[in-house]
């Protein structure tokens, strides 16, 4: 049990809805969500195909503790294949959309082809219907939720859907659940909107049932008891890291140019919580998703007299607000030290469906373009678009959501606008995706981890944070990194958060979870079979899909220009040594594909 | 001497009563070590941090021979990861 074991297959193309029966021996060996989504995304379309078209398929996929009693049990994945990167995409989100999902009878929710005009998904249990979307396409997920939510008049109903940038295939859009939580890398809302599908409405009544549910509600009470470091969480949120990677040297500045930013106490913990010069507070409370017991999130509100939101009443209210990556994307990237400036830039990547991320990676790619002269105004409708730029950055980022003026070339994301204007070197990226809020040369660990991501540049493929803070030598960091990409993908996969394991609990909590909740032995040796077969499917999907060795490398900046400060100060990452230990631990040869031997041992042969 | 520490982080929650929202003075002999400099902070000993001391890291095995001077920056780290 913990699963459905059934999932919900849409072809937009027919307008039919099907319900099917999981298929029992992949959920046995995949688990859940990021697993068990790519595990049907493999079998199901050609890698090969343009993520764009009617062939690429995109599947919200719960896990089997979504939606249980177990503490952040409130997860779910979008897999398919990016817009943005051409590599398999698994964008994970929170909230509480996840949670319906599953208690409306599904673990999977797998949607194919494309429809002939606009419609939304409204789910109630087994009564599945596709509706005219005529009257919310053009509408913000804002707008599309409340004008659902008045229509449907239950206030448990959940949504998750895509705003203009999604709707015009800005390459970084996202899905957003609840408002302002995201399935938010690689372009995931890109794919619904190019299959005209503009939200998913769903109701679940049906409940979820764990395999023996006495000893799994002892379990979940005796994991809890071990979460000891959660009120740190709660409190501060994610971004306490401000300061730690500011101290550290590995904070990425004004487009990875620094791994200081002078700013960086204008956008921490301590400036969120305190009053500015007008009396105002940025942050209001902290907010949790489905389920979970810490409340990282981040309620926030901009200040009214700030110039972004002036005479703008409908931005005055608190929502979803600054995060430790969208603190730097938002913030120390593109060298904005504007707490609400960059609050505002946050709301609209909700509000239009983007990824903060790339939004602000690329952003800072434009702005080191405008620094060397690329571009300039005539390319950029007039905006002045300067590091530490706080209006730049306000007009470009609603620019981008509406698809307009120059923000329809920042919607490409930057590996693509940096060629376009003859500076590919200039993109923060992997895989074309940009880089999360870590410097590879001060933590080396995390420059393997993102050279190697499967979906791109992403700081939650892997664990080499504790390594990487205490040592830049490089010994020791390519088993850590192919271990806990491992590791990782078994959690992802089980429908729970990463966070708790910042928190107090270990692989072992997870695991005992897991083993209590589904059918047969879950055990650690089959717990990390399981993880290892996951990131090869994965590997195996961007093989077919045309990516290779080539693909595994960082920009030019990271190999070559020395980090200015910090721990790291005068090193480069040296991926090329760690690479080749790399593929070798992972049983993959010197062009980093698995061996026989290793998709034997894995039975994906 | 006073000196200045920062602790960021979750850390600061083991700062010493009166402190503002990240930083105390540490009271602390001429000539002291880290180490003796370390031991005044009611950091559990089973919470892990780094050292920065005038935005360099300093090893652990150093901190028995590291001597503060009065300038110094010091600021301690708790290893936490995510974003």
């Amino acid at each position: 049990m913990a699963w459905q074991k059934q999932i919900l297959r849409v072809n937009l193309t027919t307008g039919s809805c099907n319900i099917e029966p999981l298929n029992m021996e992949w959920a046995e060996s995949y688990l859940g969500s990021r697993g068990l989504g790519s595990k049907y995304l493999y079998e199901e379309m050609d890698p090969a195909a343009d993520a764009l078209s009617a062939e690429n398929k995109i599947i919200f996929a719960t896990g089997p503790l979504t939606g249980t009693m177990a503490s952040t049990g409130g997860r779910y994945t979008v897999v398919t294949k990016g817009a943005l990167t051409g590599a398999i995409a698994c964008s994970n989100s929170g909230g509480k959309f996840g949670a319906e999902l599953k208690m409306a009878g599904y673990d999977l929710l797998i949607i194919e082809g494309v429809s002939e005009k606009p419609v939304y998904l409204h789910i109630e249990d087994d009564k599945v219907e596709l509706c005219d979307a005529g009257e919310i396409w053009g509408k913000t997920v804002w707008e599309t939720e409340d004008l659902l939510a008045q229509k449907y008049r239950d206030p448990l109903m959940r949504f998750a859907g895509i705003g203009q940038a999604g709707e015009s295939l800005c390459r970084f859009a996202c899905v957003v659940n609840d408002k302002h939580r995201a399935a938010g890398r690689s372009g995931v809302g890109a794919v619904m909107g190019s299959k005209n599908l503009k939200t998913i409405a769903v109701r679940g009544t049906i409940g979820v049932r764990a395999k023996d549910p006495k000893a799994f509600y002892k379990i979940v009470n005796e994991v809890n008891a071990r979460m000891t470091d959660r009120d740190e969480m709660a409190r501060d949120g994610t971004i306490a890291m401000v300061d730690v990677t500011n101290g550290f040297g590995s904070l990425p500045t004004n487009n990875n140019r620094s791994v200081r930013f002078e700013g960086a106490n204008k956008l921490n913990a301590e400036a969120m919580h305190s009053p500015n010069e007008n009396g105002h507070t940025n942050i209001v409370t902290n907010g949790a998703c489905f389920g979970c017991t810490i409340g990282c999130g981040r309620i926030c509100k901009i200040d009214p007299t700030h110039f972004s939101v002036k005479d703008r009443p409908e931005y005055h209210g608190a929502s979803g607000g600054l995060e430790y990556e969208t603190a730097y994307a938002l913030g120390s990237a593109c060298g904005v030290d504007d707490i609400d400036a960059a609050t505002f830039a946050g709301f609209l990547c909700n509000e239009y469906g983007m990824d903060p991320i790339s939004l602000g990676g690329t952003i800072a790619a434009a702005m080191e373009l405008y620094d060397i002269g690329a571009i300039d105004d005539s390319t950029t409708g007039g905006i002045k678009l300067e590091f530490g730029s706080a209006q730049a950055l306000c007009q470009i980022a609603e620019l981008t959501g509406k698809g307009e003026g120059f923000g329809a070339d920042i919607a490409m994301g930057s590996k693509r606008l940096c060629e376009k204007y003859g500076h590919p070197d200039l993109s923060m990226s992997v895989k074309g995706q940009e880089f999360a809020a870590y410097d590879g040369r001060s933590m080396q660990g995390m420059g393997l981890a993102y050279a190697t991501s499967n979906r791109g540049a992403c700081h939650l493929r892997a664990d080499p944070y504790g390594h990487d803070f205490e040592t830049t030598e490089i010994e020791g960091k390519a088993k850590i990194v192919a271990e806990s990409q491992r590791d990782v993908a078994f959690l992802d996969s089980s429908g729970l958060c990463l966070f708790p394991g910042g928190c107090g609990w270990g692989l072992e909590d997870y695991r005992t979870l897991v083993d209590a909740a589904c059918e047969s032995d879950w055990n650690e040796a089959r717990m990390a079979e399981t993880g290892e077969r996951i990131w090869v499917l994965e590997k195996l999907f961007n093989l077919k899909a045309g990516l290779s060795k080539k693909d595994d490398t960082l920009p030019k900046r990271i190999l070559e220009e020395p980090a200015d400060v910090g721990a790291g100060k005068g090193l480069v990452c040296r991926l090329d040594e760690m690479l080749p230990e790399y593929y070798q631990i992972n049983g993959w040869d010197a062009e980093g594909v698995p061996t026989e031997e290793t998709l034997k041992r894995l039975n994906l042969n | 001497m006073d000196i200045s520490v920062t602790l960021f982080g979750g850390l600061r929650h083991f700062l010493p009563a009166g402190s503002s929202f990240n930083k105390c003075t540490i009271k602390i002999d001429d000539e002291s070590r880290l180490e003796a400099l370390l031991e005044q902070l009611p950091i559990p000993a089973e919470k892990k941090y780094i050292v920065i001391i005038n935005d360099e890291k300093v090893s652990r095995e150093d901190y028995a021979d590291i001597t503060i001077n009065s300038d110094d920056t010091i600021v301690l780290l708790p290893p936490i990861k995510g974003g």
